[in-house]
């Protein structure tokens, strides 16, 4: 950025503590400190300087942030800001688009997951993920919930299974219950849990694409704006859910909502456009008393 | 201010005039029927109808209804009625009646006095009035005076009886004659359409309302005439093939029902001669394409559309099977006799029909199941990675099922074609024309255990087989009758059994893929 060091613009940017662009505005610089929050607790999983490139598009710019174990972390910020993809590379589902370029580490408790030799299977694991649109299989509710675990063998239903005495109805049961009772759905799908799930309404469905997740019993939770589909009253549910969920998963959540970040999370992380992570702090203290002057334009509403 | 036509928004009870349009809708729609029962043969234009030749009834009609649309469009265009009728009838129906009326003048014209000049110049003078009475009135006048007078003239040319039963014009240069038994119902099922579209266009009072209610009409009168010539070419086999086919059939006896078309051979022993050994030719023909074809083109359609990147090569893969699916039956029977015969002992066999038939129907198989994958939502496709499922694993249990009822859509399609596919079988499968009982395939039972490699053998695939559609084939173009006593009769027997074959083999798809698409959504 060499602009022409003119005494207006220097006047401006000590004022903004920012760098002026070449369209004349300033945008202000975004200082490491801001995001070098320490919390409390064991970090779950360390980010550190991770790039994301779609073609030519620099869809993340070198973030790096820890994620505590066992709370709710908000990632906030203006569409195309880049919390999406970021919150897609921490159980590298970007893989799965074929464009994007992707550099930095992600630790999983210590261990690198972009190293060679990660098992993704594994990996997916223990980092779950709930996307935005309620997807449940085209399946009846208890097929959806015990997909997962069936899949890894941790219950066997297929006929061989039964064939042999190998079936176990009584722990395939105790898991979709446990399940569905930990996502809050149980009371109401109980009596029709053969039923097909696309039946169910959205924030059913929901409740039960977290549950099917949780069925598999990840130690991460993803969820990428899981209640922008919803009603008011299927988002509270939501929203109750999650708080419940961090006594003991570790929950990433994207939102467009700051009402929703004020509520349930621990702590929020505020993306600005051009895929820069510009305040990672408390919840409170990024919406009481935010160090960016374009945080707080945000979180106020006069940006993005 | 704006000129759009504004109407009342609440139409109060239906006036006279619509009462009448409706009426002349109704008309119109009946005579059409009546049309295509006469053009089907199921009536005869000479059956007399109150006394007149049902063609002078039909002419009668079209008079009446003819008149009638002129009326309306003149009720409307001296504001007798109120109807929303706009500036001009359209480009589509000022095309139309241009064209009409351009046929009109050629025709008027070589009956007077032939000549392609003066035809060419009276047709253009009437294509030139037609167009002109459409576009320049108003809609109202426009789209019934061209369509009022078509059906007068119509009418006038059939009460007269110009054109009757006993009408047949030699084409010159063909070497053809039309007769009035497809000619009269041929005019008065256009007519009438013409007709119909005009007067429910009156119903609906012009302007959008009318035009819609006249396309309406317009739809269903040809949807009509589809199903009509779709049910007639079935009742006329059925009506032809079931003496052959219930010859000897009995309920009761020794056996709990005997029906021995079905279950005898052509040959000598046999007391009626029946279609047996090529029966089970075609049954062991589409289950052996089937069992080839189905699990090689829904491997291929995996491969493409969930592993193989989506570019050049999955482009070039996909002309390929789509050429491939529109070359020619007679193409792959040579394929088949030139590369498949002389690898199986040098003999025409039922195994290398199968093949043949099963390399017909992999394209469509590949081609319909690479699109019923590929419509699969990708979010099924996430939300199974997501959980830490392996791809085959998803593409087994998520993606898979989710596409099936599509692949039975492509499977019902191409099993329809390759059923009553004569040409490859001809070559590649032979048979004989007329065949005794034992000639009959026995594949369950053929399976035999040897010593030697390959260890499992089954004569029955490497014997030449007869096949429904190669037998009915060779008994047309041979003329053979052996000792059928009614060689017309079997021959239609036999048609008829290839079309249930062909139509059991539709049901039990379409069963399939309405339980798997129950299996989705309940």
């Amino acid at each position: 950025m060499s602009q022409p060091d003119t005494d207006e613009m220097t006047a401006n940017r000590t004022e903004n503590q920012g760098v002026a662009t070449t369209a004349g505005e300033t945008v202000e610089e975004t200082r490491p400190e801001w995001t070098s929050y320490d919390a409390d607790g064991d970090t779950k999983l360390a980010v550190d300087d991770l790039d994301v490139h779609y073609g030519d598009d620099h869809a993340l710019k070198s973030v790096t942030m820890d994620i505590p174990e066992k709370s709710v972390t908000a990632l906030i910020g203006p569409s195309g800001c880049g919390k999406s993809t970021y919150l897609r590379c921490l159980n590298r589902m970007n893989d799965r688009i074929r464009v994007a370029d992707i550099d930095g580490t992600v630790k999983l408790d210590g261990e690198d997951i972009y190293q060679d030799g990660v098992d993704l299977v594994e990996l997916r694991k223990r980092v779950g993920m709930v996307f935005q649109n309620p997807n449940p299989f085209p399946k009846s509710i208890r097929d959806n919930v015990s997909y997962g675990p069936r899949k890894h063998g941790d219950i066997d239903t297929g006929l061989l299974a039964r064939l042999t005495g190998r079936a176990e109805p009584e722990r395939e049961e105790q898991l979709v219950k446990r399940s569905l009772k930990r996502a809050a759905l149980w009371d109401e799908v109980s009596d029709r849990l053969d039923d097909n799930a696309l039946g169910l309404s959205g924030g059913q469905q929901q409740r039960l694409c977290i549950s099917r997740c949780l069925a598999v019993d990840p130690e991460v939770i993803l969820m990428d704006e899981p209640a922008s589909a919803l009603d008011p009253i299927a988002t509270s549910k939501i929203e109750d859910l999650i708080e419940d969920l961090a006594e003991d998963y570790t929950v990433v959540v994207v939102t467009h909502s700051m009402q929703q970040a004020a509520r349930v999370s621990d702590q929020t992380a505020v993306f600005l456009t051009g895929g820069e992570l510009v305040e990672y702090d408390d919840t409170e203290k990024i919406f009481e008393n935010p160090e960016s002057q374009r945080v707080e334009d945000y979180i106020s509403g006069k940006f993005g | 201010m704006s000129r759009a036509t504004k109407t009342a928004l609440v139409r109060g009870d239906s006036s006279m005039y619509e009462a009448a349009a409706a009426g002349a809708v109704g008309l119109s729609g009946v005579v059409f029927a009546v049309g295509l029962l006469a053009l089907l043969d199921i009536t005869a234009i000479e059956t007399l109808v109150a006394g007149v030749e049902l063609s002078v009834a039909f002419g009668a009609l079209l008079l009446l209804i003819g008149i009638s649309v002129v009326g309306f469009g003149v009720t409307s265009r001296i504001e007798y009625v109120e109807t929303g009728a706009q500036p001009s009838a359209g480009f589509v129906a000022a095309a139309a009646f241009t064209g009409i009326w351009f046929a009109v003048g050629m025709i008027l014209s070589g009956v007077v006095a032939p000549g392609i000049g003066v035809q060419i110049a009276a047709g253009a003078v009437f294509g030139g009035i037609g167009f002109g009475a459409t576009a320049f009135p108003r809609e109202d006048i426009g789209s019934t005076v061209p369509a009022g007078a078509l059906a007068v003239l119509c009418g006038v040319v059939l009460t007269s009886g110009i054109v009757g039963p006993d009408w047949e014009q030699v084409l010159t240069g063909y070497n053809a004659t039309l007769f009035g038994d497809t000619v009269v119902p041929g005019i008065v099922m256009f007519a009438s359409l013409v007709t119909g579209w005009s007067a429910a266009k009156a119903y609906g009072g012009f302007g959008a309302r009318g035009r819609n209610v006249g396309a309406y009409v317009l739809i269903y009168l040809v949807v009509l005439s589809i199903l009509a010539v779709l049910l007639g070419l079935i009742a006329f086999v059925t009506v032809k093939g079931l003496p052959g086919l219930f010859n000897g059939f009995s309920l009761g006896g020794e056996n709990l029902f005997s029906w021995p078309f079905l279950t005898n051979g052509a040959g000598l022993l046999a007391d009626i001669g029946g279609v047996f050994p090529a029966l089970m030719g075609t049954v062991w023909l589409v289950i052996g394409a089937v069992l080839f074809a189905v699990p090689t083109g829904v491997g291929a359609a995996i491969f493409l559309s969930e592993y193989a990147e989506q570019g050049r090569f999955t482009g070039l893969v996909e002309v390929a099977t789509n050429g491939l699916w529109s070359t020619p039956s007679i193409v792959f029977g040579l394929f088949g006799a030139a590369f498949l015969i002389p690898r199986f002992g040098n003999e025409k066999s039922l195994l290398a029909g199968m093949l043949t038939l099963g390399f017909m129907l992999l394209p469509l198989v590949l081609i319909t199941s690479r699109e019923a994958l590929l419509a699969v939502p990708d979010e099924y496709r996430d939300a199974s990675a997501a959980l830490g499922v392996s791809k085959w694993q998803t593409i087994r249990s998520v993606v898979l099922p989710a596409a099936i009822p599509g692949v039975t859509t492509g499977v019902i399609l191409g099993v329809g074609r390759i059923a009553g596919e004569t040409a490859p079988i001809l070559l590649t499968m032979g048979g004989g024309v007329l065949p005794a009982k034992s000639a009959a395939p026995n594949v369950l039972g053929g399976f035999q255990f040897t010593t030697s490699p390959p260890f499992v053998s089954n004569p029955a695939l490497l014997e030449a087989t007869s096949a429904l559609p190669y037998q009915l084939y060779a008994l047309i173009t041979a003329g053979l009758s052996g000792n059928i006593q009614n060689p017309q009769e079997y021959a239609w027997g036999l048609a008829l059994t290839l079309l249930l074959v062909v139509l059991l083999f539709y049901a039990i798809g379409i069963t399939t893929r309405y339980y798997f698409r129950q299996k989705l959504h309940q």
